[in-house]
């Protein structure tokens, strides 16, 4: 049986442990009252509605989908090792870099598969108002997705060797910063002090650019959405995440399991 | 795989530990600690081995630097010839932690494909030995309950059945009879000889020494992180000087003071009787004493040296 196969149990394993889990559906549940109460105020709104109504469908989606990211990533790891479960699969012949990444696979295909059940509501939600709905929010939502495959990265990364509640602090700091990088960065070219500068500039280096994920505004606003929008968050994103699961792996294959 | 096999069976050591040093910081790491200093040991080809001692000894500490959970300070450990760093060799291993834990959300069966799957036990011959691992340890009845439902002692057998499901052979079983019922520790104790029976070599951690003594070839005791005894349990009991217990009526104090002394013995009273606890080769000694005297000899019974009366006085020093 080969490492990918061996991965694949784990992701399943870890997909069918959260489809059990009832918290999940609370969840899931109040994401979906969000998204349905943009149809209660776009009717409040003097503004246009339909754009209401996909404002708070889509902000539901991108804020549900991070805190069920965050909320079952934390602990993805920890539980394991707190646990003890993971003494009998790391018995078998699984690699520790298998169990991680079958781990991460599992609560990505989790978290998405929650994303789609909120875009069926929201597309929905959309045709009962006569919202438009075309190709371009398919890409959206899948730049959330893609957004919410770095969040539950990070999350891992965390879990990988910290508590669940210091985890959820990094994490959540992490994701505010990477939504708010693009403004340091603007705030800082227009200071006169460099190291002022030179701070954001590194905030923005080192911080994920999670504002590039977002194009809720564009789409919104009836913009045009270029080529590069949705090629260049993808290339970062993947290269991004990528490099965390690396990094989380390397830290994880030293761990002592005392 | 089929020259890989042959390699491995060919080994007559199964489990080598070489010299191991595990060091811990504890807390803030300021202090370093000592678990294990130069553990030394081996396990051979189908033999049962006890590794005994008392608690925060380190035998959870070595069984885990044996499965690669923890990594040594110092020294080596290989099993079947692999160093416990490699992954791949695992598929010939089989491992049952102490206490074990296991996904609640799934049942006895589940648990056991999961397992399965991740062990490489190939898809056609899953169900078959699910069945048959789930009648060994007496849970086909169970296999559809979720596991949030076991008892501690039907999680331990599930447990042991997730440590076969490979069909390994060297299996690890971490106080496998911890918390379980006498039933229940006679399963496990026939469990683990019906292995031996197979040619499976097992390794078992346990401070249950009456277990140990039933059915371990050989045994290592370690205590405070350092191997004391290595070797079989005959040779282990034989390194206290037999004694036998001989029961006497109609003899004065006196005679019993003098007779304790010549014969280098103890003495006690028993139900109005004399008891003389005196070496083996001093038995004869104190019988031809007892015709002269013409006292009455009651029994004559080999003191039974217990695993336990041996290893309390190693552990003791």
């Amino acid at each position: 049986m080969g490492a990918l196969q061996r991965i694949r149990t784990l992701a399943a394993n870890t997909l069918l442990e959260a489809i059990r889990s009832k918290v999940l559906y609370t969840l899931l549940f109040f994401a979906l009252i969000m998204i349905g109460s943009g149809l209660l105020i776009g009717t409040l709104s003097y503004v246009d509605s339909n754009r209401i109504v996909q404002d708070v469908g889509l902000a539901s989606i991108r804020l549900f989908g991070t805190a069920i990211a965050i909320f079952l990533g934390v602990g993805l790891i920890f539980k394991e090792v707190e646990r003890r479960t993971i003494y009998t699969i790391l018995s078998k012949p699984t690699s520790r870099s298998e169990f991680l990444l079958g781990k991460y696979c599992g609560l990505v295909i989790t978290v998405w598969l929650q994303v789609v059940l909120m875009a069926i509501a929201f597309g929905i939600i959309s045709l009962i108002s006569g919202a438009p709905f075309g190709l371009e929010y398919v890409a959206v939502i899948g730049l959330i997705m893609l957004e919410l495959a770095l969040v539950v990265a990070l999350a891992t990364l965390f879990s990988a060797f910290s508590t669940p509640m210091l985890s959820s602090m990094f994490t959540l700091g992490i994701v505010m910063v990477g939504h708010l990088s693009r403004d340091l960065l603007a705030i800082g070219s227009q200071s006169d002090v460099p190291s002022m500068q030179m701070m954001t500039k590194l905030i923005f280096r080192i911080a994920p650019d999670l504002a590039a994920f977002d194009l809720t505004l564009q789409v919104t606003h009836g913009l045009e959405i270029s080529q590069a929008q949705i090629l260049y968050p993808m290339v970062y994103g993947l290269g991004y995440l990528s490099l965390l699961l690396m990094l989380a792996s390397l830290i994880f294959s030293r761990r002592d399991f005392n | 795989m089929a020259t890989e096999q042959t390699l491995e069976e060919s080994c007559e050591e199964v489990v080598r530990v070489e010299g191991v040093v595990k060091d811990v910081r504890p807390g803030f790491g300021l202090v370093k600690k000592r678990i294990l200093s130069g553990v030394s040991f081996s396990v051979r080809r189908g033999e049962v081995f006890g590794f005994i001692g008392p608690n925060g000894a380190g035998k959870t500490t070595t069984l885990k630097v044996l499965m690669g959970l923890i990594s040594a300070t110092e020294g080596s450990a290989t099993i079947l010839g692999h160093d416990v760093s490699e992954d791949e060799f695992r598929q010939h291993v089989g491992y049952l932690p102490e206490h074990p834990y296991f996904y609640e959300f799934l049942t006895g069966r589940e648990l056991l494909s999961f397992y399965a799957k991740l062990s490489g036990v190939p898809r056609a011959k899953r169900p078959a030995r699910i069945e048959e691992l789930l009648h060994w340890v007496g849970l086909e009845a169970a296999g559809d309950q979720r596991l949030r439902g076991y008892s501690k002692g039907m999680k331990q057998r599930v447990g042991i059945a997730q440590a076969l499901i490979h069909d390994p052979n060297v299996i690890f079983l971490d106080e496998p009879m911890s918390g379980l019922d006498p039933v229940g520790r006679r399963a496990i104790r026939n469990l683990i000889l019906r292995l031996r029976s197979e040619g499976k070599t097992v390794f078992m951690n346990s401070h249950i020494l009456s277990d140990v003594e039933s059915i371990c070839d050989r045994v290592a005791i370690i205590v405070e992180g350092e191997i004391r005894y290595e070797g079989s349990v005959s040779e282990f009991l034989g390194q206290t000087e037999h004694s036998t217990d001989v029961v006497l009526e109609g003899v004065s104090q006196e005679m019993v003071h003098q007779l304790a002394e010549q014969c280098q013995g103890t003495h006690r009273e028993l139900k109005g009787r004399i008891e003389i606890r005196v070496p083996e080769k001093q038995v004869r000694l104190l019988l031809q004493k007892m015709l002269e005297c013409d006292g009455e000899v009651i029994s004559v019974n080999p003191h039974r040296v217990s695993l336990e009366s041996v290893f309390m006085s190693t552990v003791e020093g």
